[in-house]
C-alpha cells in the first residue's frame, strides 16, 4: 500500500466523507437546491457551469469532492483542484488537457485572484471546457462580483452560469449535520452528547468533523459508545 | 509483452489504492507501445497527473514493475502526451527514463511550491521531431479525438493537406436568436451583409465592446449563416487563445507549413478576444501573414476585441491598421428593453413561461452585460423548478436576493457620489455643500438622477444625502439631466460611462 503524506492526502485527494447524501440539507431548503442544481448539472439536466459561494465552513469544498464522487459514479472523469495548494505550479501546463476531463471542479479561487497567469489561463480553460460541451464546478468565499479579479472577461464567464450561495448552518443545522455524519460513520451519536459537543467546541463544522473523525477513531479502538464521559476523555474538553 | 506487465502493475495497483486515487491517477494512465522492449513508458492526460504520478507512484510502479518483469534493466517513465491541435500530429513529452536500479529519493514534499523549477518531477525532455517511433499509437489517439469532438455535432472540415478540424461554430447562436435593440443594430446590420456576402467589402468585420454584449453571438451567427447556405464553406471560429497555442504546438512539432496551409485554406476565419494578441509577437506576425493571404483571396475575416483596435496595447500597428480595413462596429450594453426582450427569448427558448413584469423586474437590476442576465434568469429558472412554483416577481426576489442585496450594497449613495466625484475631478465637500457653480452644481445633478435610478431610496431620502436638500431639487436635478443626454453628446457619454462603472 502506498502510503500518501497527510499534507497531500488532506489537499488533493477526496475525503471519503464528502459525497452529496453526507451533506446536511434538509428537504426544501435552500442548500438543498444547490445539491439538487449539482446533480442535475452531473446528470446532463441541469447547467454545465456552476459556482458556489459562500461563508468559510458552509461545505464548499465538501460540495466539490462530492460532485467528483458522484461523478466517478456515474462513469464521469472528473478532477477535483485545490488552488490555494497549487498556486506554486504554471497553471497553463495544468491545465493542458482537462477538457477532456467531463467534470473540472476548482476549489478556493480568491487564492489565485489578481494573479494574472492564472486568471487567463482559467478564462481559457472555461472556453475549452465550454466549447467541448463539458462541466465546470468552482467555488469562493466571494460572489464573482466580489471577487477581486482584474480580467473581466473571466468574471462575466464567472457569472454566465448559476452562481448559487451555500448557506451556513445553524446551531441546530450543525447538531443534526454532526448527527448525519456520525450515522454514516456507522456512530450513534445521541442528542445529548451532540448537543455537549456543540456547546463546548468551536462551532466551525470543518472542526467539528474534524473531531468526530477522532472520536470515531477513539470509539473504534476502545471499543466503546460515544458517551459524555467518553467524549469529555477523547477530546479533553 | 510491455503491455501485459503494465496491466498486472494496473491491477496490483487497483487492489492497493484506494478506487479514488486509483481512478484519479492510475487509470487514466497509457502504455506507450512503441517505446523499446526494455523500456515501460506511460502516458498521463496531462501535466498535472504526470507530475503526480512521477512524485508519488513511480517508486511504486518501478516495483512492480520489476517484480513481474524480472529484468533488472527495465526503464520506467511517466510522460504526457503533447496535444496538438486536430489535424497536427500528437506527439509525447516524456520523462527522462529512470532505470530501476537507481535509487529515487522519496519525496514528501507539499504540493504546493514557490516556483515551477522546484517541482519534485524529472526533467522533461521532448522527443525529437522526425521520430517516427510514435506514430502508430499517437495518430490513433489523435484521431480519436477527431471522431469524440464529431459526436458533438460540430461539422469537421476537409481542407488542404487532408487535414480536419470542428468548425466550433455553437449551432445554437444564429440571427434568429439574436435579440436586436438601438445597442447592437449596428453591429447586427453589419453581420446580416457580411453573411450575405462574406469576403466583399467589409472585410474585416472588427465588432468590439465589453464583456458579454453578443460580440461572439454575432460572429458566430454569420459563421452559421456561411455554413447553412453553403455546408462545404469552410469556416471556423476560435479563440485567439487556441490561434497562439496551435501556432506554437506547430513550431514544436516542425509542422508549421500544415499549420500555414490550414489557416490560409479557410473561407471564413472567425477570431475571438483578439486583444488577448497582444504581446505575443510571433502569434502577431504569423496572423499577420495569415490575414493578409486571406483577404488577398477575397476570404471573410471576423474578429471581436474589448476595445477598439487603436487601443489594444502590445498589438503591432500593422496589424491595427488593417484590422480597420473593413468595418469596425461597436456593441453596446443592452438597454432596458433590450434587456427584457433578451429574457423573453431565453426563457422562450428553454420553454419557460416568463411574465414580463418578472423579465422586467430582472432587467431593471440586472444591468452591466448579457451574461449576468442569462445567469440571473437561469437561477430564477432553477428556483421556480425546485420549488414547483411559477415565476413571478416575487420569486424572483427570493431567487436573486443575494445578488439583489449584494448590488444595493454595491449602489448605494454614497458610492454614486463617491464615483461621480472622482470622475468630474470634484472634491465630496462640494457634492454636499450649497455651491451652486456649474462646475459643481452639475455633477450633483448627474449624481441625484444616477441615485433616483439605480437606487430605491425615495426623493426625499436623495435630496437628504445631497446636503439636506429638497425632493424638488431631485425631481428639478433629474429632468434636467434626462434633458441634457437628449441635447448634448457629452452629459450622454458622461452618464454612459459613470453607469458602466456604478453597475460592473
Amino acid at each position: 500500500m502506498i502510503n500518501l503524506p497527510q499534507q497531500l492526502s488532506l489537499s488533493v485527494n477526496l475525503n471519503d466523507d464528502a459525497t452529496f447524501e453526507n451533506f446536511y440539507a434538509p428537504a426544501q431548503t435552500h442548500n438543498a437546491m444547490v445539491v439538487q442544481g449539482l446533480r442535475e448539472q452531473l446528470d446532463g439536466k441541469g447547467e454545465a457551469f456552476i459556482y458556489l459561494w459562500g461563508a468559510p465552513g458552509c461545505g464548499l469544498t465538501h460540495l466539490l469532492q462530492a460532485a467528483c464522487h458522484q461523478a466517478q459514479e456515474l462513469g464521469l472523469s472528473a478532477q477535483y483542484l485545490p488552488l490555494r495548494d497549487l498556486v506554486g505550479y504554471a497553471p497553463d501546463e495544468l491545465f493542458v488537457g482537462l477538457e477532456d476531463l467531463d467534470l473540472v471542479c476548482l476549489d478556493c479561487l480568491p487564492s489565485i485572484a489578481g494573479r494574472s497567469d492564472w486568471e487567463l489561463a482559467i478564462f481559457n480553460l472555461y472556453n475549452r471546457l465550454r466549447e467541448q460541451g463539458k462541466r465546470l464546478l468552482v467555488a469562493a468565499e466571494h460572489s464573482p462580483r466580489e471577487l477581486e479579479i482584474s480580467l473581466e472577461d473571466l468574471r462575466s464567464r464567472l457569472q454566465w452560469g448559476i452562481t448559487y450561495q451555500v448557506h451556513s448552518l445553524g446551531d441546530e443545522d450543525k447538531q443534526q449535520a454532526l448527527q448525519l455524519r456520525a450515522r454514516a460513520r456507522g456512530l450513534e451519536l445521541g442528542d445529548d452528547v451532540a448537543q455537549y459537543i456543540i456547546q463546548r467546541l468551536p462551532r466551525d463544522t470543518n472542526e467539528l468533523f474534524w473531531q468526530l473523525q477522532r472520536l470515531d477513531h477513539a470509539s473504534l479502538a476502545e471499543q466503546r459508545k460515544l458517551t459524555i464521559p467518553f467524549v469529555k476523555k477523547v477530546l479533553a474538553i | 509483452m510491455l503491455q501485459s506487465i503494465w496491466k498486472l502493475c494496473a491491477a496490483s495497483l487497483q487492489d492497493e489504492l484506494p478506487s479514488q486515487q486509483f481512478n484519479t491517477w492510475i487509470r487514466p494512465l497509457q502504455i506507450d507501445e512503441s517505446a523499446a522492449p526494455l523500456e515501460l513508458k506511460l502516458l498521463a492526460p496531462n501535466r498535472f497527473i504526470c507530475d503526480w504520478v512521477n512524485d508519488k507512484f513511480l517508486n511504486r510502479i518501478r516495483e512492480l514493475a520489476l517484480h513481474y518483469h524480472q529484468d533488472k534493466n527495465l526503464n520506467v517513465a511517466v510522460g504526457v502526451v503533447v496535444r496538438t491541435a486536430p489535424g497536427f500530429q500528437s506527439r509525447p513529452v516524456i520523462a527522462e527514463p529512470v532505470n530501476v536500479t537507481q535509487e529515487i529519493p522519496v519525496i514528501s514534499a507539499p504540493v504546493a511550491r514557490v516556483t515551477k523549477i522546484d517541482l519534485p518531477i524529472p526533467k522533461l525532455i521532448e522527443i525529437a521531431d522526425n521520430s517516427v517511433d510514435y506514430e502508430g499509437k499517437l495518430l490513433n489517439n489523435a484521431e480519436e479525438l477527431l471522431v469524440d469532438q464529431g459526436a458533438r455535432s460540430t461539422p469537421e472540415l476537409d481542407v488542404e493537406g487532408g487535414l480536419k478540424h470542428s468548425n466550433y461554430l455553437n449551432t445554437s447562436s444564429t440571427f434568429a436568436t439574436f435579440v436586436e435593440g438601438k445597442s447592437n443594430q449596428l453591429g447586427l446590420a453589419a453581420a446580416r451583409q457580411v453573411a450575405e456576402n462574406p469576403g466583399g467589402a467589409y472585410n474585416p468585420l472588427f465588432i468590439y465592446g465589453g464583456v458579454g454584449l453578443g460580440k461572439t453571438h454575432l460572429m458566430q451567427a454569420v459563421g452559421n449563416a456561411m455554413v447553412a447556405r453553403n455546408p462545404n464553406a469552410k469556416v471556423v471560429y476560435l479563440h485567439s487563445e487556441r490561434f497562439v497555442a496551435d501556432m506554437v504546438k506547430a513550431l514544436q512539432l516542425n509542422a508549421i507549413n500544415d499549420f500555414k496551409r490550414y489557416y490560409r485554406s479557410m473561407d471564413a476565419l472567425l477570431i475571438d478576444d483578439i486583444q488577448f494578441f497582444a504581446g505575443k509577437e510571433r502569434s502577431q506576425e504569423e496572423f499577420f501573414h495569415t490575414f493578409n493571404s486571406l483577404l488577398e483571396g477575397g476570404r471573410q475575416i471576423i474578429l471581436t476585441c474589448d476595445r477598439f483596435p487603436k487601443e489594444i496595447n502590445g498589438l503591432e500597428e500593422r496589424l491595427k491598421s488593417r484590422f480597420g480595413w473593413g468595418l469596425t462596429v461597436a456593441v453596446e450594453p443592452p438597454e432596458l428593453e433590450t434587456r427584457v426582450a433578451i429574457l423573453m427569448k431565453k426563457a422562450e427558448q428553454v420553454n419557460i413561461d416568463l411574465p414580463h413584469d418578472a423579465a422586467f423586474f430582472i432587467a431593471q437590476r440586472i444591468r452591466a452585460n448579457v451574461r449576468d442576465l442569462e445567469g440571473a434568469l437561469k437561477r430564477v429558472i432553477a428556483s421556480a423548478n425546485f420549488t414547483g412554483r411559477p415565476i413571478d416577481v416575487e420569486l424572483v426576489r427570493e431567487a436573486l436576493k443575494d445578488l439583489l442585496a449584494l448590488q444595493d450594497k454595491q449602489v448605494g449613495i454614497d458610492n454614486i457620489q463617491r464615483v461621480v466625484c472622482e470622475y468630474y475631478k470634484i472634491k465630496m465637500n462640494d457634492m454636499i455643500s450649497k455651491r451652486r457653480s456649474r462646475s459643481v452644481a452639475r455633477p450633483r445633478q448627474v449624481a441625484m438622477a444616477l441615485a433616483k435610478e439605480l437606487t430605491n431610496h425615495s426623493l426625499p431620502e436623495i435630496g437628504e444625502a445631497f446636503g439636506g436638500r429638497d425632493h424638488t431639487t431631485v425631481l428639478h436635478a433629474c429632468r434636467k439631466i434626462k434633458e441634457l443626454q437628449e441635447e448634448t453628446a457629452d452629459i450622454r457619454e458622461d452618464m454612459k460611462n459613470l453607469l458602466r462603472s456604478l453597475t460592473t
